[in-house]
């Protein structure tokens, strides 16, 4: 559990930096379950922020997303650092922006927080669909602790917990300035159950599924705004020449998307399970990033996000890399 | 489907494959003509989207060809092109689309009996594999 005073403290000393422009953190949000990003301008921004099992979102997407404004006459470029206060997995989203090139770490004051996981806002509002003003979640050993309508309640981590923080092996962050709390001790090893479950089905079968799933789909791209990897300028999606995805909503072209969503983020995804968790049709997204996750690491022993010094998955390539399928 | 006559397009690299396909031809030797064959400058050069969307258009396979390992006119371009088209296929074998429709070979310049070798296999596969159901774009509206 982090000591909420210990991150507010590290908050109000890093804001009153000289060379910091504003911290993106989490505070309280204004309905159910659900926290809201937060920015400190001045140091009495900080005392708002909090962390809690709760704070599911990646903020990473921050930086990336800010607009930057044509410069007025004789105005300079503010080029102080954007501090973000990072999980485990947003740490990792850094680390492969990094990789790439899309940010500069000297711009980035990371405040680290070792994360034990967070909950699945989806399962916890399913539970308590009447709640509708904020509630605060604390974490006791392995129980989260909340009260609504005066009634303590104590469920089970288990029950709560989002999927993909259940094979977490990176909740402490691997890249940071500010470290609050104590690391946690891994010993998880992902072992992709449900990834292996599922390919043991056959073609027709895992059609059928994403057959389903993929009709469902909006092309709302709220996964695309959601991930803090899917960071183009201009996105594939989103051009007309030449025009890879037709702007039609219908099984062939939700197909495509899905295809060139998952295959951009093949080797780039750190699970954070973003991208599901703002998919208001419900597609099980992660399935799709973890079976490549798991594939890549087969195939050509790469992980993402670890070291910002090492190079991208297909910007490399080793001359014995399997082929068999090759004619 | 006795009479299906598939469709695929080869994405050849101009180098080494599309030369195989010009030195078959200048052999004179028969393969089936089910390849429509589009010439790439390398095989580096070819966005796993190209096979999306060529089976969206009306593909039922795609073959792509490129230098053998080590002979590429750009260095390396054959081996990313691998990597890339390696986790294509478990993708699209994940969703339910035969992987078998996208196959890959290395073909060289030296090579046209090879090359005629590799279409007559791919076509008699993507004929028993039948037309593409999936992803296949309807123009209707």
């Amino acid at each position: 559990m982090v000591d909420q005073k210990e991150l507010i403290d590290a908050v109000k000393e890093t804001i009153s930096r000289e060379d910091v422009r504003y911290i993106v953190g989490y505070e309280k949000g204004t309905f159910g379950f659900e926290t809201a990003p937060s920015f400190a301008y001045t140091s009495d921004d900080a005392g708002k922020f909090i962390f809690n099992p709760l704070c599911t979102k990646n903020l990473v997407v921050y930086p990336i997303l800010e607009e930057k404004l044509p410069l007025k006459r004789e105005e300079q470029v503010d080029d102080r650092k954007i501090g973000i206060v990072v999980k485990g997995c947003d740490s990792r989203a850094v680390v492969q922006i990094l990789q790439e090139k899309g940010l500069k770490r000297e711009n980035l004051v990371l405040i680290g927080i070792p994360c034990t996981g967070v909950i699945d806002t989806k399962k916890i509002k399913n539970k308590f669909p009447n709640q509708t003003e904020y509630t605060d979640v604390k974490e006791d050993k392995n129980h989260y602790v909340f009260s609504i309508e005066d009634s303590v309640q104590k469920i089970p981590k288990e029950e709560l917990l989002a999927d993909v923080c259940k094979e977490c092996e990176y909740p402490n962050p691997v890249i940071y300035d500010i470290m609050i709390g104590e690391e946690i001790e891994v010993d998880t090893e992902p072992t992709y159950n449900k990834v292996r479950e599922f390919e043991e089905k056959t073609l027709s079968e895992k059609w059928e599924y994403w057959e389903k799933h993929f009709e469902n789909c909006i092309r709302c791209y709220a996964c695309r705004e959601a991930c803090p990897l899917c960071y183009c300028k201009t996105c594939m999606a989103d051009l007309l020449d030449p025009q890879w995805i037709r702007r039609s909503v219908n099984l062939s072209e939700n197909t495509a998307w899905n295809i060139m969503r998952a295959f951009h983020l093949a080797g780039r995804c750190v699970s954070c399970g973003e991208c599901e968790r703002a998919c208001p049709a419900e597609i099980p997204l992660m399935k799709l990033n973890k079976m490549l996750e798991k594939e890549i690491k087969e195939s050509f022993d790469y992980t993402a996000g670890l070291d910002p010094e090492e190079k991208t998955l297909f910007g490399t390539f080793n001359p014995d890399d399997p082929e068999e399928f090759i004619m | 489907m006795e009479d299906f006559e598939p469709k695929i397009i080869g994405f050849l690299c101009n180098w080494c494959s599309y030369a195989g396909a010009d030195l078959a031809g200048t052999s004179r030797i028969q393969y089936p003509a089910n390849i429509r064959i589009i010439r790439v400058m390398c095989s580096g050069r070819i966005n796993p989207m190209f096979v999306v969307n060529a089976l969206q258009q009306g593909a039922d396979g795609v073959l792509i060809g490129g230098c053998h390992p080590g002979d590429c006119h750009y260095q390396h371009g054959n081996y990313q092109a691998r990597r890339r088209i390696t986790v294509m296929k478990k993708l699209l074998e994940f969703l339910g689309i035969d992987p078998d429709r996208v196959r890959m070979t290395w073909v060289s310049a030296a090579e046209g009996r090879k090359f005629a070798d590799v279409i007559k296999e791919v076509t008699e596969d993507v004929k028993k594999l039948g037309p593409i159901k999936q992803i296949r774009r309807k123009n209707e509206w």
